[in-house]
């Protein structure tokens, strides 16, 4: 079985550079969605890495090409280029990011009108355009534009949205990591509008990425560091699109990003407004604890941010998100967003007065373990079918591979559609538990 | 398929209307080819004021790049200023989108190798080869080629232009000048080389976000509004320009159009003792041999195209080259045909000469010339070549490019573009009499 590194699907095209993401490629699929949009501005983003140029080139031809005016917005997080395309009315956008991936990937990201991604219906008619190779193209191109500003919107809507002053008395020490990506421009600033006293690291790209974009504890280690000389409450730590968030305490421990999200929901529920919660199936059952708690109903939806966003709509949830650490404020906007879930933290820091690490340990303990491995797509489907066999006196729900729940805990066993990868999550009441549900998965796979 | 709507290719580039043969991924599988073919180095891209190039050129720059290729990007810019440039500064290579004297719905993608000259005829096809194959070149994140903004030094231009002309003497004659640019990308130019040349510049059409005003090709019957404007100011001179700025024709002070087959002529008279050698086309007037031999150079013909003559002059040392679509290129200076190059020579020839342009284009023997295009298609085209071939093999024929007659009082060619899907007749006779009746003779015999 050979593996292409290009996967083109619906959340768009993503491929490494120097191998598979090639100018035409990018050009042809950039007319893809010019042709799909129909016309009119499509806002065009990037992150930091250092083939966004090349790619930016590619996208604008291929824009123009197809009858639509780009419109560079430069450097720019995708949450932001998500609400700029909503509140400026565009019709659509296109975010250059490979997200949490490595520097040597890059990506596109297609937004439509309203400022959410694509449903999967839709990108169906746009890989019909795309795999057609039918362009509306024009002989008359339109004209590139410019706004610089777009970070503003999305600031000035969390900063409404924040009660500032709270924080201002407080005025906790934050350490933040933006991983030099798309947030490193304006975080610092942000975060400073907010009442917090700021410390950046990684700020800047040297040679790629100063650490793995992905926030995940083990990629931490110098924010927890920096958490601990500064002497500083909080640490946060972005991926390059800055959709995700995670967070450190102020000993320097990282508490993950499923409590990461989980805190920002408590705190939404308590001092915010009551309203159902909406995550997805492989988030930790710790967000189920606190809507109980709450007295709140919570929703659960397939994997996928689109998912959430409109499983959240459904259900008139206002708070939500992804356990990766894609914390999803409707106020805000119906997508993951990692500047609101730092607004939230740090409101919660301050009407507590408590410590983070005290917050944390207001919680229920839970042990998740996340596994991937590589097996052939047709095998993914047998293993699915194999362990809801084993399992099947568990609570069983197949809406997105197979997620099966027991009171002590639970597992996720997902196929992707895009990769011959399966995605096994487990939680469990201890890590025991955890190791041994895996062990039992792994052996029952084999 | 219509013939129209063909991608063209030559050894130029690729030239084709927009968006039917030409389009932002035919643009990038070449630059990607191009690119692959260069290897290392940088590359100088630079485009026009049609609407396409900018996104054309956007194509051009993302697949540079990706070949781990640098690239400057001079934005608008005539194609000879980049040819120029890259003369002087270490270039591997330049892109130029620019459609030269093509109509509107075209565009172009031109190749220039290490000094600004056209591709030899086997680098481009290795080109192409590479670009079938599709076989670029891809450089990792860390090696892809960075892009710069580039600005073109008009300095050390106008700087070089003085040094080939008496720029005092051209300063104290105030020569009065009327330019149209055809709204094209030298427009923005065209002050600084009146103030430098101390002209009274007169501009009309002078505006590059506006529509071309006529076909950007500066031929005697587009030269109407200069001719009334050199009239109604009592100019010395006028001008007209293709769209990319390498093309020039002449309107004389009594606001007669000269064709455009007397800028290599009146180019060659003004280097009068200072060049040896020139080579023009075997399709240029007799005007040229006439010039050459008051100017005591020796002309060799070759095939029609820039690329012929330059490569040509190369080979032969000639120093000079031109053809009879208005264009001059002197080897000290450029590779490109450059059409404010042949203004300095004309503006030296007149203050050198104490003459009118009338006055100095008066000894010329009156020839009558013809261009005539005859619509084709891809298929037809060759098809009638190989039947004239035959009707003429006879006439002890010229075979340098198409087929060239040469009889008593009156000489033609006729040859495929190699930039459209037309076939070109051009007849030249000492009276319009014998130029028709060759024109129905072809005409005719084609369709036998």
């Amino acid at each position: 079985m050979r593996i292409s590194d290009l996967k083109i699907s619906i959340s768009g095209i993503r491929g490494i550079v120097g191998k598979s993401l090639t100018p035409q490629l990018v050009i042809k699929f950039s007319e893809a969605f010019s042709t799909y949009i129909g016309g009119g501005k499509i806002a065009v983003a990037t992150d930091t890495r250092p083939s966004a140029e090349m790619v930016k080139y590619a996208v604008f031809s291929g824009i123009l090409s197809c009858g639509a005016s780009p419109l560079d917005l430069g450097v720019l997080p995708i949450p932001s280029l998500q609400i700029y395309t909503k509140e400026k009315e565009l019709e659509g956008s296109i975010s250059i990011t490979a997200s949490h991936n490595p520097v040597e990937w890059n990506a596109l990201k297609l937004i439509k009108k309203g400022g959410f991604f694509l449903s999967p219906y839709e990108a169906e008619e746009l890989l019909d355009f795309y795999y057609q190779g039918k362009f509306r193209r024009v002989q008359k191109p339109e004209k590139i534009e410019k706004d610089l500003e777009a970070f503003t919107i999305h600031e000035e809507k969390i900063l409404r949205f924040t009660d500032k002053e709270l924080i201002k008395k407080r005025r906790p020490k934050v350490v933040i990591d933006p991983c030099g990506g798309a947030a490193s421009p304006y975080v610092k600033n942000f975060l400073e509008k907010l009442g917090a006293e700021v410390f950046c690291i990684n700020c800047k790209l040297k040679d790629g990425f100063p650490r793995n974009p992905e926030p995940l504890p083990e990629n931490l280690l110098a924010l927890s560091e920096a958490v601990k000389n500064y002497g500083a409450d909080i640490g946060f730590a972005q991926d390059a699109d800055a959709d995700r968030l995670a967070a450190v305490d102020e000993k320097g421990n990282p508490v993950g990003e499923e409590y990461t999200l989980a805190i920002a929901v408590d705190y939404f529920l308590k001092r915010k407004e009551k309203t159902p919660v909406v995550v997805n199936l492989s988030t930790s059952r710790v967000v189920e604890d606190i809507a109980q708690r709450a007295g709140v109903k919570i929703f659960r939806s397939k994997v996928g941010e689109i998912n959430v966003s409109r499983s959240m709509q459904k259900n008139g949830a206002k708070i939500g998100g992804e356990g990766n650490g894609g914390i999803i404020v409707s106020d805000i906007h119906r997508c993951r967003d990692s500047f609101s879930g730092m607004a939230l933290l740090l409101e919660y820091l301050a009407w507590s007065g408590k410590k983070f690490s005290e917050i944390r340990a207001g919680f229920p303990d839970y042990f998740m373990i996340k596994e991937k491995i590589v097996v052939s797509f047709r095998e993914g489907k047998r293993i699915v079918s194999k362990l809801g066999q084993k399992f099947r006196s568990g609570n069983v729900n197949t809406s997105d591979g197979l997620k099966v729940e027991y009171p002590e805990f639970w597992f996720h066993v997902r196929p992707s559609n895009t990769e011959p990868v399966v995605r096994i999550i487990v939680e469990g009441k201890s890590e025991n538990l955890a190791r041994e549900v895996l062990a039992d998965i792994m052996g029952e796979i084999r | 398929m219509k013939g129209e709507n063909r991608l063209r290719i030559s050894v130029s580039g690729i030239r084709g209307r927009v968006p039917e043969a030409l389009n932002v991924e035919i643009a990038s599988r070449f630059s990607s080819a191009f690119s692959s073919y260069i290897e290392e180095g940088k590359i100088a891209v630079c485009r026009d004021f049609r609407c396409s190039s900018h996104m054309l050129e956007m194509a051009v720059i993302s697949s540079v790049v990706a070949c781990g290729i640098d690239c400057v990007d001079f934005g608008q810019l005539p194609t000879p200023f980049l040819q120029f440039l890259m003369r002087e500064e270490g270039f591997s290579g330049g892109i130029a989108v620019s459609a030269g004297h093509n109509p509107l719905p075209w565009n172009a993608v031109i190749l220039l190798n290490e000094g600004g000259n056209y591709l030899e005829p086997g680098e481009g096809s290795e080109v192409f080869n590479i670009y079938e194959a599709g076989d670029f070149k891809k450089a990792s994140w860390k090696n892809l080629g960075s892009v710069e903004k580039g600005i073109f030094p008009v300095e050390s231009y106008l700087r070089d232009i003085s040094r080939l002309v008496n720029i005092e003497r051209i300063r104290g004659a105030g020569f009065k000048v009327v330019a149209d640019p055809c709204n094209s990308v030298a427009s923005v130019f065209l002050g600084a080389f009146g103030d430098f040349f101390g002209l009274d510049l007169i501009s009309i059409n002078d505006d590059p976000e506006k529509p071309f005003p006529h076909p950007p090709d500066p031929s005697s019957e587009n030269a109407s509004q200069v001719e009334a404007v050199v009239k109604g100011t009592n100019a010395d001179l006028g001008f007209l320009l293709n769209s990319d700025g390498s093309r020039i024709s002449f309107v004389s002070e009594r606001g007669e159009a000269l064709n455009e087959e007397f800028t290599l002529p009146l180019c060659l008279i003004s280097l009068k003792d200072r060049i040896n050698k020139a080579v023009t086309t075997v399709a240029t007037s007799g005007l040229a041999d006439c010039a050459a031999e008051m100017a005591g150079v020796k002309l060799i013909r070759t095939r029609v195209g820039q690329s012929a003559v330059v490569h040509m002059m190369e080979a032969e040392k000639a120093e000079a080259g031109g053809e009879g679509s208005g264009s001059f290129v002197l080897s000290s200076f450029s590779s490109g045909y450059d059409s404010m190059l042949s203004l300095a020579l004309v503006l030296d020839l007149l203050s050198r000469e104490h003459k009118s342009l009338s006055e100095i284009a008066s000894p010329f023997p009156k020839f009558f010339m013809k261009k005539v295009k005859i619509e084709s298609s891809p298929v037809e085209m060759y098809k009638s070549m190989d039947k004239l071939e035959e009707v003429y093999s006879k006439e002890n024929p010229d075979f340098t490019d198409g087929i060239r007659i040469e009889r008593k009082g009156v000489w033609f060619i006729i040859r495929p573009s190699s930039t459209e899907f037309i076939l070109r007749l051009i007849i030249e006779g000492e009276n319009e009499e014998l130029v028709r009746s060759v024109e129905e003779e072809v005409k005719e015999r084609m369709q036998l």
